[in-house]
């Protein structure tokens, strides 16, 4: 009678060593032994291959491993196939038959114990925390020999072969968490989920690998950037010790470690260690490491014992040969390398359409970016506003510093086309690229697009409205001047600026009915042909028509800004009549209505304010204006003092 | 931010001003009420809104006051009666600052002047550049020195460079320069003061003109040098 042996799946012996979980990326790809969530570092791509060969009586060589995975985001996905792992078993069961020639033959018994294949996935919730799960397939073959008689005129023997297959499925979770660079802490579960198929006979399923569930729990602490200290504990007391050592040389990383381990079903206490020697670039990984046990392994053991002890790993236990092991691992990275981060992006202000070449000096949104590199990056960040702009619109090159952060404005360009009358939600593409074609980063905001007839309430940003209408508004003016070409034509050129002003004005106001109550409509301003087409407006309005009027034939003018006072402010228009002060006595004998500014090139002018929502007559229009400006502007220092500012329009 | 502006608003604050009273009146004396094209004359216990502008002919003076300030103008002067008030040195320093914030952008360094006349006169000891003279802005310039002389200092200065701007050809007197730009000097606004006296060079001076503007460009160079 067999009594039952103790043979389990592997649990965290890894034939390279026990590695930190973030040095692993390009060495372990496959592992799910010592990285139980199964997360990696990989970019994109990765094959890796472990082949090494067993120091028994004869050496025997054995690929043990091959498995691809591939990063999805923040998902990492990992099969693999190891024909290595596998572990056979060959006892003589004591019997043996004497055959007719006096040669006797042994019966046997054959256990075979293999992993299959395994598949692993893992999903990174943050940059501390990854949860994943593993299923892994292991097949596990038995046969005994035996004879029984057969009885007839002869007693014969017949030699009888009893084949048992016991496969099996086992599925374990695990989590990685690392609170800090200096420590890392692992989860796992061992033989969470076990679906079995077993033997049938009852002599046999003694000997399938066992499913006692367990834990097993490590701990990796990092006292620097190139050294590591790790630990593993299983709950069936068995555990791994280790140490890493990295240095960066040759473009890539050097890593050497050793491994020691304890495994219960093994002697001595230490069963033993796996030194190991890496170096790894972006491309690619090479491993070198052997596993050294401290008993001596080329001894013959006995099936009592086998069943006495059983094992408790495929790959490692008492009758495991020392090995030597290399694992080579290849990156493809399909994925451009990322060298800038958005950190944070920040809309500045909602879109105005009508401002336009606005945006082309002021952002509409900066962002906060990271440089992920050692060397300076120039940023090359460019964005796309849905429903305004049709390509990207690229804004300057930002430098950034190795490892430092930058605030990179995003400008834009509003089309000329664009008309739309309402307000809405759109959203912005931010991109970041380095060198690279497609975007190291992107990001999506939501942004308020408003109406082409919004305005920010800047009367600076009028100028936006009286530009916008100019075809319309030299149609309309030139039609206007052209029935008093008589006039004109006859008048001093010095004169003949104030005269269109006034023909213009007055004109315009005879078009007129009304001026709107500005409350009802804050922050709507109507181009030109609209207040010509409504028959009225309010002041912004009405000046910028005014002053639309002006400017499309040639006449300079500026938009005086009078702020709120108690909530209620105001604006009017400016006239360059291009007089000179001794011309002032031409238009007027009162030198309180207008005003000397000089132009561009240091020559006095005579500037005249006038009041566009008096919709009476020029000379009314500008007596008012007069007033005000003298009263809001001179004598009561608005203009020093901020309370007037003068807008010019070009 | 809109709003509508009505006439009635616009004149309010003229009405609600405190006027002035004529009190007498010798000659001929006129006025320029608000944005009024004309000139009337004016007679005593008539009342003038703060945005009237008084005339008075050769030989000619007006007495006027508002409960605060009683001013008499003399002869061959024009003054608004904006100017006729108390100011401030930091309202000053505004106003001087004001004359940037009318011009337009990009203003370059103004032309020397190629006026070539020479005003002005010795009264009581004193440099009082007050000219009999039918030029409006000479006449406003008078007017602004009788506010100096009254001890508005500070509103003369503002009346001054108001003329200068309306009337450029005032800017060639040098006389009215050198007094208002020792004003300026007097009240402690040293850097306008000697930018005034750097303008006041380039016209055509006496030699005693020549040496007071020298030598107050040298007592400000070494006030400006310590500061």
């Amino acid at each position: 009678m067999l009594s039952a042996a103790n043979i389990k799946a592997q649990s965290s012996f890894e034939l390279s060593g026990y590695w930190l979980p973030g040095n692993s990326s390009t060495t372990l790809l496959n592992s799910f032994e010592s990285n139980p969530s199964s997360f990696s570092m990989l970019k994109d791509w990765g094959l890796t291959m472990l082949y090494g060969s067993d120091f028994s009586s004869s050496v025997t060589s054995n690929l043990y491993l091959i498995s691809l995975s591939k990063r999805l985001g923040n998902n990492f996905i990992t099969a693999r196939y190891t024909p290595g792992y596998q572990k056979d078993f060959v006892f003589n069961n004591g019997q043996s038959i004497i055959l007719h020639d006096s040669t006797t033959q042994s019966l046997d018994s054959k256990f075979s114990y293999k992993e299959l294949f395994g598949l692993g996935f893992s999903h990174k919730f943050s940059d501390k925390f990854s949860a994943g799960f593993t299923v892994r397939y292991f097949t596990q073959d038995f046969n005994q020999e035996s004879v029984y008689p057969i009885f007839s005129d002869t007693l014969y023997l017949v030699r009888e072969s009893n084949d048992e297959k016991a496969d099996f499925w086992r599925g374990d979770i695990g989590l990685n968490y690392s609170p800090s660079d200096f420590i890392s802490l692992s989860l796992s579960t061992q033989n969470l989920l076990t679906a079995n198929a077993n033997a049938v006979d009852p002599q046999i399923s003694q000997y399938e690998l066992k499913s006692d569930k367990g834990v097993l729990a490590g701990v990796s602490i990092s006292p620097s950037k190139y050294l590591g200290l790790n630990l593993l504990y299983e709950t069936n007391r068995d555990w791994q010790i280790g140490f890493n050592n990295f240095f960066e040389a040759f473009n890539g990383n050097f890593g050497i470690g050793v491994t020691a381990f304890h495994d219960k079903y093994q002697s001595p206490y230490i069963a033993g260690i796996i030194p190991a020697i890496t170096y790894s670039t972006k491309l690619f990984g090479i491993s070198l490491s052997g596993v050294k046990y401290f008993s001596n392994r080329n001894i013959v053991h006995t099936f009592s014992g086998f069943q006495n002890t059983g094992i408790d790993n495929i790959i490692n236990n008492r009758y495991s040969f020392d090995k030597a092991v290399l694992t080579l691992t290849f990156t493809l990275n399909t994925i451009p390398e990322r060298s800038v981060e958005f950190l944070d992006v920040n809309i500045l202000n909602e879109i105005f359409p009508i401002l336009s070449d606005h945006y082309l000096d002021k952002p509409f949104a900066i962002a906060k970016v990271i440089n992920l590199t050692s060397h300076v990056v120039n940023a090359k960040p460019s964005s796309k506003i849905e429903g305004l702009d049709n390509g990207k619109i690229e804004s300057p090159v930002v430098t950034i510093l190795p490892h430092d952060t930058a605030e990179v404005p995003f400008f834009t360009i509003i089309p000329s086309s664009y008309e739309k009358k309402k307000a809405g939600i759109s959203y912005v593409d931010f991109y970041l690229s380095t060198t690279n074609q497609s975007p190291d980063d992107q990001s999506q905001k939501p942004i308020l697009i408003n109406g082409i007839n919004a305005w920010d309430g800047k009367v600076v940003n009028l100028r936006y409205f009286i530009k916008k209408d100019y075809e319309y508004s030299m149609d309309y003016a030139k039609n206007v001047l052209s029935r008093y070409k008589s006039e004109l034509d006859t008048m001093s050129y010095a004169l003949s600026i104030f005269y269109k002003a006034k023909i213009l004005f007055n004109n315009f106001v005879s078009n007129l009915v009304y001026a709107a109550n500005p409350s009802a409509e804050a922050d709507y301003v109507q181009f030109p042909h609209e207040t010509m087409k409504l028959k009225g407006g309010n002041c912004d309005d009405l000046s910028v028509c005014y002053s639309s009027l002006l400017e499309s034939v040639g006449i300079q003018t500026a938009l005086v800004d009078y702020k709120p006072v108690n909530g209620i402010g105001h604006v009017n228009v400016l006239v360059n009549t291009q007089l000179s002060p001794e011309q002032a006595r031409l238009i007027t004998k009162n030198d309180s209505k207008y005003f000397i500014r000089k132009n561009e090139e240091g020559i006095d002018e005579i500037w005249i304010p006038v009041e566009t929502t008096s919709l009476t007559n020029f000379g009314k229009a500008w007596d008012l204006g007069a007033q005000k400006f003298d009263d809001d502007a001179l004598d009561n220092l608005g203009l020093a003092k901020g309370n007037v500012q003068i807008v010019d329009v070009y | 931010m809109k709003t509508i502006i009505l006439f009635t608003m616009l004149t309010a604050g003229f009405v609600s001003a405190q006027n002035f009273t004529v009190k007498k009146t010798a000659g001929k004396v006129s006025a320029q009420i608000g944005t009024n094209e004309n000139w009337t004359a004016i007679s005593v216990n008539e009342s003038l809104p703060v945005n009237s502008i008084i005339e008075t002919g050769k030989n000619s003076s007006v007495q006027i006051d508002n409960g605060n300030i009683n001013f008499i103008l003399k002869g061959s002067s024009v003054l608004p009666l904006t100017d006729l008030k108390e100011m401030s040195l930091n309202d000053l320093i505004l106003a001087l600052a004001m004359e940037d914030m009318l011009n337009a952008p990009k203003k370059k360094q103004e032309a020397n002047s190629k006026n070539t006349a020479v005003y002005g006169a010795q009264i009581n000891g004193i440099k009082s550049p007050i000219v009999e003279t039918n030029d409006f802005g000479v006449k406003r310039l008078n007017g602004a020195v009788q506010l100096a002389e009254s001890g508005l200092k500070e509103s003369a200065v503002v009346d001054a460079k108001d003329t200068y701007r309306k009337y450029p050809a005032t800017k060639n007197i040098a006389s009215f320069r050198i007094y208002f730009a020792n004003i300026l000097s007097g009240l402690g606004l040293n850097e306008d003061a000697y930018d005034e006296y750097k303008q006041i060079q380039s016209l055509k001076l006496t030699d005693s003109q020549k040496q007071e503007v020298q030598n107050k460009m040298d007592e400000l160079a070494m006030k400006l040098l310590k500061k």
